[in-house]
């Protein structure tokens, strides 16, 4: 085939789309610092907002930063093959809910915490690890890791290690605990009360 | 308790810790049988942990922390910091971190005198920040693996590596030194401060856990990690999880 001058623009288009499909995804960088600017807005204005204002500003960014997916698999370790469809549904859905119920309850005043970038490291695979830490006003800091993943076409948070405790860790230990001595029913509504009680704090 | 009970008692407890870290192989992480083989009798011990925590501990410390002034707590804080520093001198040295082992002698020497016996912490504004080094640590370091998780009637989370250092901070404290009547009021007072302090951690633990002792086990055990690679553990550290969670190691 000759190429004509008409065919110019169409080489330019595909270039053109081929490069927006090479423009990176989110970084790394940027779902860890978008999920703190969110956390920062959500002290700045808690009162304001109160539980619920926090959950909705909230809930799209938790859900597009952490690979929930991977994370409930991770957690439940050997008894997530037990499971089936739907019940791995449910459980995700449950987990979900959870975790931005955590950050909604937990970040519920403001007094001048900021958040920054320490290091960024390689781990294993695929995988990264963003060392950040929260400055409080007195200058104090808490050191927060994450570790992120590819996923797609964008990078994925699976773990939170808050001053020192890893946050996947503590709760594959605690649902492994509860699943061998409990089952599957009794995690399920361990997890809603949990929700319940950060919407609720009254019934605790 | 004369000091030589006291004396026996402290050896008896680390006597216990050897022969259960030697006991049980000196196993490390892994699955619970390895790191919690006494998981029964543990759970034992903090069933009455909590219980007496529930009815006395915690009422009391928030009585104390109500009706006590901030900066009286941070000062009741800072004094038993500096009392129980020279073991962090100590272990410093044991851990061959020579640098930091003068820095801590140091900022002892300038809290006791111009921080008047403790009370007040000039050392960290100048420069000489407090570490956090115990005997089981400085175990770790030289390569003992931690033991069985251990909880003791009264003292809380522990590990059979951890146990031995009950030794020398007992009697490298002064307090270990005083006959006097008044050393219990002393000792209470720091235990019921201890416990304020730690009032927002246990709230925290409290509403987020699903099982209570096998979180205050995690998170017990990891923060001892951490601490032994003082606060910048390698990133292997966070990795074991990933076994089991890929699909070659997710059927039993």
């Amino acid at each position: 085939m000759k190429i004509h001058w008409f065919h110019f623009p169409l080489f330019l288009m595909c270039w053109g789309l081929q490069a927006e499909a090479a423009t990176q995804p989110l970084s790394p960088d940027t779902v860890v610092e978008r999920l703190h600017g969110t956390l920062i807005r959500v002290m700045e204005n808690a009162d304001k907002l109160g539980y619920s204002g926090r959950f909705q500003l909230l809930k799209p960014v938790v859900d597009d930063s952490f690979d929930f997916l991977e994370i409930s698999r991770i957690v439940l370790g050997r008894y997530w093959r037990r499971l089936d469809n739907n019940q791995q549904t449910e459980f995700v859905n449950i987990f979900r809910e959870l975790s931005t119920a955590t950050y909604a309850s937990r970040f519920d005043s403001y007094s001048g915490e900021s958040f920054r970038q320490v290091a960024k490291e390689p781990f294993k695979g695929e995988r990264l690890m963003l060392r950040t830490e929260l400055v409080k006003q007195n200058g104090e800091t808490v050191p927060f890791l994450y570790v992120l993943q590819p996923q797609q076409e964008k990078w994925l948070i699976i773990n939170v290690v808050a001053d020192g405790v890893s946050d996947l860790s503590l709760k594959k230990a605690e649902y492994g605990s509860v699943m061998k001595r409990e089952g599957f029913p009794h995690l399920l509504a361990k997890l809603r009360e949990k929700i319940e009680e950060y919407e609720n704090p009254n019934k605790r | 308790m004369s000091n030589q009970q006291r004396g026996v008692f402290v050896f008896k407890a680390i006597a216990l810790g050897v022969l259960l870290m030697f006991g049980s192989g000196c196993a490390t992480t892994g699955s619970d049988p390895e790191k919690d083989p006494v998981e029964p009798m543990n759970r034992g011990f903090f069933n009455v942990n909590e219980n007496l925590d529930k009815y006395l501990m915690k009422p009391v410390a928030q009585g104390y922390q109500k009706i006590t002034p901030k900066p009286v707590r941070s000062s009741v804080t800072n004094f038993f910091d500096n009392l129980f520093y020279p073991n962090v001198i100590l272990n410093d040295f044991l851990q061959a971190k020579f640098k930091q082992g003068f820095r801590d002698f140091a900022r002892l020497f300038v809290n006791t005198t111009i921080g008047i016996g403790g009370l007040f912490d000039p050392a960290t504004p100048a420069g000489l920040l407090r570490h956090q080094e115990d005997l089981g640590q400085t175990f770790a370091t030289w390569g003992m693996g931690q033991g069985p998780y251990l909880v003791i009637p009264l003292l809380g989370p522990s590990t059979a590596r951890d146990v031995t250092d009950l030794a020398p901070r007992t009697f490298l404290s002064p307090l270990f030194y005083i006959e006097s009547a008044a050393i219990y009021g002393v000792g209470a007072l720091n235990v019921i401060n201890e416990r304020a302090n730690l009032l927002e951690a246990t709230e925290i633990r409290d509403e987020a856990a699903l099982d209570s002792y096998t979180f205050t086990r995690e998170a017990f055990l990891q923060r001892r990690k951490d601490l032994i690679y003082d606060g910048n553990p390698p990133a292997e550290e966070f990795e074991d999880f990933f076994e089991e969670g890929t699909d070659a190691d997710l059927v039993e």
